[in-house]
C-alpha cells in the first residue's frame, strides 16, 4: 500500500546545458514497469524531486512519440533547483506524475499551427511542438515563433538550426533589442512586435502561446488583430503547485484546480478567471 | 439504528473500555497548559465538561506534520521508503458536532478525482463519538452554517445529555453501530426520544449570533473587487486562522533533513502567509494582504460550495477568537450580507 504523493525513481541519462542558468535533464524510469506502461500528453507536467531538498514542478517537454525517455528543462532560481544543478548524470531524481491537462493536439488535425514563446517559456510549447512534428502530415502549416532577452537566453539553440533547415517548419526568432550579438541572424524585437510583422494567418488556425505574462499580456491583443478567436489560442498558467492533485490548495484560481483542470487554458477560459495568476 | 442510554457517570468507564479492548483514544486532554486532542491511557486524563480544544479535531485524520516518504543516503546511493500505512483503529470520544462535522466536508477535497490515502486511511480507522455542547460563546455561529450544537453529521454515535444527566446514545452510521454493539454491556437498550429533542433545544438555544450565509455567499458570487476588502487589511497573514480551523486543509510538501537522511513531509500550510503564491520569479498573483484574506473568504463561502457542494466552514467560531487582530468571520459575513440586502 502507497500513497499519491510517492514518486517514481529516475535516473539522468544526460545533461544538456542550455544557458547560463537553464538546463535540460533526460531521464530513465529505474523501474522497468513503469518505464513500459508510463505514458503522458504533450502540455502535462510533473513534481520533480531532489531527496533532501524537496519537490518542484515543471513542464514535460519531450514529446509523447518518444518512448524511451522523458526530458525537463528547468531554470536555476532556488532551492530545489539548485538541488538539481548540483546532481550529475546517473543520479536519481524522484518523479511524480504526469498532472493537469493537455493541448488537445487531436483537434488540431487538419489545421495551421502558430507556436509563440518567450524566454525560458520555450518548455512546454517544445514537447506539443515536437508532438506535433513527429505527427508532421497530420497538420497543415506549422509557424514558430520563438525569442528570448539576449541571444545567451534562448533555449534549444541546437534545435533552433534544426527547424531553420527544415522547409516544412518555418521559424521566426527573435532576440529583444540589444539582446543581439554581432553575428545574430535572427529578427531583434520583442515577440509580440515580431509576431505582428510575420503575420501568420488565422484562417483554419490555432496558436499556442507560453512565456513571461508580460508578453502574454501583449501577444494576445496581436493575434486578436490576426483574427484568431479567443477559443483558438492556447496558454499554459503557472501559479504555484505543491501537490499537483487537487488537493494543497495552492494552485487555486476562485474554484479551478489549475494543476488539474489546467495547466493549458484557451484565452477564453483564462478571461472568464479572476486575475490570480 | 436503535438508540441507547449511557449512565450519567459512564464516561469514564466508557474510554477505560475501549482502551481496554487495545483501541487508541483520543479525547480532549491537557497538553502543555492547553487543551487539545491527544491519545489518554485512561479516563482520567480526558477532560469532557469543556468548551472546545484550541485546535480542532482535524488533526486526527490531517496531521500538523506526517512523513510522506523517508529517504537516506548514507549508503550512497539515495533509499526511498514510503511511510508505514497502518493506522491504528482509533476512537475520538467527545468531539464537539463543529469538530466532528469537519471530517465529512474534508472528505470532499482528499477524495475526489483521486484519494488521498494517508487521509482516507486514517479516516477509515477513526470512529468518533460526539458530544452535544452545553456552552456556547459570542464567536460560535455554527447554526447559519447548517449544522448545530446537536447535528450529528461526522459523529458515528453522537452522546447528548439528558436533563436527568444521562446520555442518549444516538448510533448514527454502521460504524457507531459496530462500536455501540462491542460496548453493550454500557448501554441500556433504547433512549428517551422527547427528553433528547428538548436536550437539543436547549442546546441551540445556546447559539445567538445568526448570520444569513446564503445571502452573504449571494454578495460573495459577483463581488470578487469590492473595497469591502481592502478593510480587512489589517490582517498580519499570521496564519492562526488556519491552523486553528477545522476545515482548512492547505498543506506543503517539504523535505527535512538530519545529517544524511531524512523524511519528506506534508505540513499544514495557510492561504494567508505571503509567500503561499509566489512564483518564482519573484510575481505574486495575490499581491496584498487584503487578497489573501479575501481567498479564505471565498474559498471557504464561494468556492468550495461551488465546487463540492458544502461549506468550507462549520461556524465553530475557532478563527475569530484566534486572530490577534480582531477579526471576526461572522462579522465579515455580516457585512456581505448587509452588503447584498442594500
Ligand atoms: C505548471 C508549471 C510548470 C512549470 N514548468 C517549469 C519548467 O518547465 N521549467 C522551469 O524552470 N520552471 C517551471 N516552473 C516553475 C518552477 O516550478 C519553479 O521555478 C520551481 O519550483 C522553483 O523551485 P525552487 O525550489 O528552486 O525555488 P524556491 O526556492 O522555492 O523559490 C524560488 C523563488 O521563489 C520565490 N519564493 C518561493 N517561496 C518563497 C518564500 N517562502 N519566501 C520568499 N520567496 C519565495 C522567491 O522569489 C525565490 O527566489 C513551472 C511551474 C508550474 C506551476
Ligand atoms: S488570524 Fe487574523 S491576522 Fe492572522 S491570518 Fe487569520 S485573519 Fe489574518
Ligand atoms: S472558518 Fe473559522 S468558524 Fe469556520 S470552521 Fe474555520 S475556524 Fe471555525
Ligand atoms: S497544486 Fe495542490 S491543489 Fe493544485
Amino acid at each position: 500500500m502507497s500513497h499519491i504523493y510517492m514518486p517514481h525513481q529516475m535516473e539522468i541519462t544526460e545533461i544538456i546545458d542550455e544557458t547560463p542558468d537553464t538546463r535540460t535533464l533526460k531521464l530513465v524510469f529505474k523501474d522497468e514497469g513503469v518505464r513500459e506502461s508510463f505514458s503522458f500528453k504533450a502540455g502535462q507536467f510533473g513534481l520533480f524531486s531532489v531527496y533532501g531538498a524537496g519537490e518542484c514542478t515543471f513542464d514535460i517537454c519531450s514529446s509523447p512519440t518518444w518512448k524511451d525517455h522523458i526530458e525537463c528543462c528547468f531554470r536555476k532560481v532556488g532551492k530545489v533547483t539548485s538541488a538539481l544543478w548540483r546532481l550529475e548524470q546517473g543520479d536519481l531524481v524522484g518523479f511524480r506524475g504526469p498532472y493537469g491537462n493537455w493541448f488537445p493536439v487531436d483537434e488540431f488535425k487538419g489545421k495551421n499551427i502558430v507556436f509563440i514563446a518567450g524566454g525560458i517559456a520555450f518548455p512546454p510549447i517544445r514537447g506539443v511542438l515536437w508532438n506535433c512534428v513527429d505527427l508532421r502530415d497530420q497538420f497543415k502549416d506549422i509557424t514558430i515563433v520563438y525569442g528570448a532577452r539576449t541571444v545567451s537566453d534562448l533555449v534549444y539553440k541546437y534545435e533552433l538550426e534544426e527547424w531553420e533547415k527544415r522547409d516544412d517548419v518555418s521559424l521566426v526568432k527573435t532576440v529583444d533589442p540589444g539582446g543581439e550579438t554581432p553575428d545574430w541572424d535572427g529578427k531583434i524585437g520583442f515577440v509580440p512586435t515580431v509576431l505582428e510583422q510575420a503575420a501568420p494567418s488565422s484562417e483554419n488556425a490555432v496558436a499556442l502561446v507560453c512565456g513571461p505574462p508580460i508578453m502574454i499580456k501583449f501577444t494576445l491583443p496581436v493575434l486578436t488583430k490576426l483574427g484568431f478567436s479567443d477559443d483558438r489560442i492556447y496558454s499554459t498558467l503557472e501559479n504555484r503547485m505543491k501537490c499537483g492533485v487537487g488537493k494543497c490548495g495552492r494552485c487555486n484560481i476562485a474554484d479551478v484546480y489549475v494543476c488539474k483542470e489546467g495547466p493549458v487554458f484557451t484565452a477564453e477560459q483564462m478571461k472568464v478567471l479572476p486575475p490570480e495568476y | 439504528m436503535e438508540h441507547r442510554t449511557l449512565a450519567g457517570d459512564g464516561l469514564p468507564a466508557l474510554i477505560d473500555e475501549l482502551i481496554k479492548k487495545g483501541m487508541r483514544v483520543i479525547a480532549p486532554t491537557q497538553r502543555n497548559g492547553d487543551l487539545a486532542f491527544g491519545q489518554v491511557s485512561s479516563s482520567a486524563e480526558a477532560v469532557l465538561d469543556y468548551f472546545l480544544c484550541k485546535r480542532s479535531a482535524k488533526e486526527i485524520v490531517f496531521p500538523r506534520t506526517e512523513a510522506i516518504l523517508g529517504f537516506d543516503r548514507s549508503g550512497g546511493e539515495v533509499k526511498v521508503e514510503p511511510p508505514s500505512m497502518q493506522f491504528p483503529e482509533t476512537v475520538v470520544v467527545g468531539a464537539r458536532p463543529c469538530d466532528a462535522a469537519s471530517l465529512p466536508i474534508l472528505d470532499h477535497i482528499f477524495t475526489w478525482d483521486c484519494d488521498d490515502e494517508l487521509f482516507t486511511r486514517r479516516r477509515e480507522a477513526t470512529t468518533v463519538i460526539g458530544l452535544t455542547c452545553t456552552t456556547a460563546d459570542n464567536f460560535c455561529f455554527c447554526t447559519s452554517v447548517g449544522l448545530s450544537p446537536d447535528n450529528t453529521a461526522g459523529s458515528d454515535i453522537l452522546l447528548t445529555q439528558l436533563e436527568d444527566g444521562q446520555f442518549f446514545v444516538e448510533v448514527v452510521t454502521d460504524k457507531g453501530e459496530k462500536l455501540a454493539a462491542e460496548l453493550g454491556e454500557l448501554f441500556r437498550e433504547g433512549g428517551d426520544e422527547s427528553a433528547r429533542q428538548k436536550a437539543g433545544e436547549k442546546a441551540r438555544a445556546l447559539v445567538t449570533r445568526s448570520v444569513d450565509v446564503s445571502k452573504a455567499k449571494g454578495w460573495l458570487d459577483d463581488h470578487f473587487d469590492d473595497e469591502m476588502w481592502e478593510s480587512w487589511m489589517t490582517c498580519l497573514g499570521c496564519g492562526a486562522c488556519t491552523f486553528v480551523c477545522p476545515t482548512c486543509h492547505c498543506f506543503d510538501i517539504v523535505d527535512e533533513v538530519q545529517g544524511l537522511s531524512g523524511h519528506r513531509c506534508k505540513n499544514w500550510d495557510a492561504c494567508t502567509f505571503w509567500h503561499f503564491t509566489v512564483h518564482a520569479s519573484g510575481h505574486n498573483p495575490r499581491d496584498v494582504q487584503y487578497k489573501r484574506y479575501r481567498q479564505r473568504i471565498l474559498h471557504k463561502f464561494r468556492y468550495y460550495k461551488d465546487r463540492f457542494g458544502v461549506t468550507l466552514c462549520t461556524g465553530c467560531g475557532r478563527c475569530s477568537r484566534h486572530c490577534p487582530v480582531g477579526i471576526d468571520i461572522a462579522e465579515v459575513l455580516e457585512t456581505a450580507a448587509g452588503s447584498a440586502a442594500s
